[in-house]
């Protein structure tokens, strides 16, 4: 019985002989929303992924709800996961891409009924009604019938976010979901975030917006060159930031 | 001049100006007129083209040579052999550039080796040496491989397991062998254009997917493989209207079963030449008008997403953006 929706312990990853990650420990609590700041190539984009298993860790232990990520551990021994295995416990994680990453070829409503059709092979009905349900709930309830190329970024972006949540995640995993958006494109996006953090869901969100961070953050983490700086409530961290790297990334983006 | 504000003025005149006079344009649809003219001159003047012979009747009491049994029974053959070979290049070709885009290097190594014999040897080739295969065997089956080698080791001699087999000289000529050679080599070009199609999909597309939980067949089937169709399918129009050209090489199989070796043999008998060489070439233009005309639907149905009026009314759009909202697209773009 864990409250620990995320555990990360001592996490390394290395793309050949660049080490992106230098050992990460970060907990993060059901119901919590953790915003992981930190100057580009600080390796934070790659912690997520590692969370999903998009990566693979090469040293350390990630667990999501109490399960070891893409392992088994029999006898003390780490076995690796079939793709079966992997792909359920990625259902169980939401993720929504910088890029939005919708499939172009399907309409608003398509994509998010695409994995609880073909995944969880609920019935068409039922799932349309849903994926619509979501798509009212983000906003786009008109725009279901939409292929990605006929919306703006933004309405792209809270899309992908309805298409994560229709596979019923108990994590969401945001890769700076605003930073390819058009300035007056970003509050939409946030907003719908803040509606997915005041329901309760557990959210770990790799972002520059500082002001998100500190509004619907229940902890901030900052990292850079592929360790954690240092991490605390967002008073504690924007507001008095202890580490002289926290400072000097702060003045540069406030 | 009413009540016009200062910042609210008189909308001018559209402008009509003359437009650019360009001669070089004009002087080049003169000379294609007057070629076009010849030619049609010498379509309907000449008499050795004799289209009486080509459409209504080649020898007392038969059809023109362009429908005569034979040629028609050859149409079928040069039909059904683009068919079943380009389905062979098809499926062959998806997997092999399927393997040649895996982790495992065996498999991409063997990928690699076979695209790179079969588009090596000429079809010509392939088509002569196909035909002659039945030199290597005497029978062909199905069973367990190497079976008298396995028998030998443990002391039976000629041991026979095939649970199928077929006289070699039954099997590897004539139709299926220009089936297989032509079918064969397809699939190495067919793999090039498939792995190029993949590769052209956005990596961010798969992930997606995969993050979802949907398993690698289905991230390939329902997310990668429909977007690279529309860079796979223009090359795949251009092999299938090679092909059909392709299958008179099976002449060299030899197979009879095939358009242009009749037409050819109507020559040969009733030696008219030319006229025969010409309802070759009206065959092999209707057959490939409507294959054309099958590659602009399959194009229109994978450019699902894509499409110009999408993309127009997207621009519209950004204007509209950008204008502040103040130009109504048509139906708000929601239908």
């Amino acid at each position: 019985m864990t409250s620990d929706m995320v555990r990360a312990e001592n996490v390394h990853k290395s793309f050949g002989s660049l080490e992106v990650l230098k050992g990460i420990d970060l907990v993060v609590k059901s119901g919590e929303v953790c915003c992981v700041l930190g100057p580009s190539g600080s390796g934070k984009s790659t912690f997520l992924r590692c969370v999903n298993h998009l990566e693979k860790i090469n040293a350390g232990k990630i667990l999501v709800d109490g399960d070891l990520v893409g392992y088994h551990e029999r006898g003390g021994k780490l076995h690796e996961m079939k793709d079966s295995e992997v792909a359920r416990q990625r259902q169980q994680i939401g993720m929504v891409f910088q890029r939005f990453n919708l499939f172009p070829h399907m309409t608003a409503l398509q994509n998010v009924m695409e994995a609880p059709c073909r995944v969880k092979k609920e019935d068409k009905a039922g799932a349309r009604d849903r994926a619509a349900g979501l798509l009212d709930r983000v906003g786009l309830g008109d725009k279901k019938d939409s292929y990605p190329g006929q919306l703006s970024g933004g309405q792209q972006q809270r899309v992908a976010i309805a298409r994560a949540l229709a596979m019923r995640p108990k994590l969401m995993l945001f890769d700076e979901p605003t930073s390819a958006l058009d300035p007056e494109l970003v509050g939409e996006v946030l907003d719908v975030m803040k509606d997915l953090a005041r329901d309760g869901m557990t959210m770990v969100v790799v972002t520059h917006e500082i002001g998100f961070a500190r509004e619907v953050g229940d902890t901030v983490v900052f990292m850079d060159g592929g360790v954690v700086v240092e991490q605390g409530s967002p008073a504690e961290i924007i507001a008095n930031p202890q580490q002289e790297r926290t400072k000097a990334f702060l003045s540069k983006v406030l | 001049m009413t009540d016009q504000t200062p910042t609210e003025r008189a909308r001018p005149e559209p402008i009509k100006a003359v437009p650019v006079r360009r001669p070089g344009r004009w002087v080049l649809i003169a000379v294609l007129a007057v070629l076009t003219a010849m030619f049609l001159h010498v379509l309907f003047t000449n008499d050795q083209f004799r289209w009486k012979f080509i459409f209504l009747s080649y020898e007392p009491g038969k059809r023109g040579v362009l429908f005569t049994e034979p040629v028609l029974e050859g149409l079928r053959g040069t039909l059904l052999l683009t068919v079943t070979s380009m389905v062979i290049g098809v499926v062959l070709g998806v997997i092999i550039a399927i393997m040649r885009l895996s982790d495992n290097w065996i498999l991409r190594g063997v990928a690699f080796l076979y695209t790179w014999f079969f588009r090596a040897v000429p079809r010509l080739v392939l088509c002569v040496l196909f035909g002659n295969l039945n030199i290597l065997w005497s029978r062909v089956g199905f069973g367990l491989p190497f079976d008298h080698q396995i028998g030998r080791l443990f002391g039976i001699d000629d041991l026979n397991a095939q649970f199928y087999s077929i006289k070699a000289t039954d099997l590897l000529a004539g139709f299926v062998a220009g089936m297989l050679a032509l079918g064969l080599s397809e699939a190495a070009y067919m793999a090039e254009i498939v792995r190029a199609g993949i590769q052209s999909v956005d990596p961010g597309q798969g992930e997606a997917a995969t993050a979802l939980g949907l398993s690698r067949g289905q991230v390939l089937r329902r997310v990668v493989l429909p977007q690279a169709m529309r860079v796979i399918v223009p090359p795949t129009g251009n092999e299938v209207i090679a092909m059909v050209k392709d299958t008179s090489l099976v002449a060299f199989v030899p197979v009879t079963f095939e358009l242009f070796f009749q037409l050819n043999a109507i020559k040969a008998r009733t030696f008219v030449v030319f006229p025969v060489l010409v309802a070759a070439v009206i065959w092999y233009l209707v057959i490939c008008t409507v294959l054309m005309i099958g590659q602009y639907f399959l194009e229109r149905h994978f450019g699902k997403g894509y499409g110009s009026t999408g993309r127009a009314r997207q621009r519209l759009r950004d204007i509209e953006v950008e204008q502040g909202g103040r130009i109504v697209a048509e139906g708000g773009g929601s239908t």
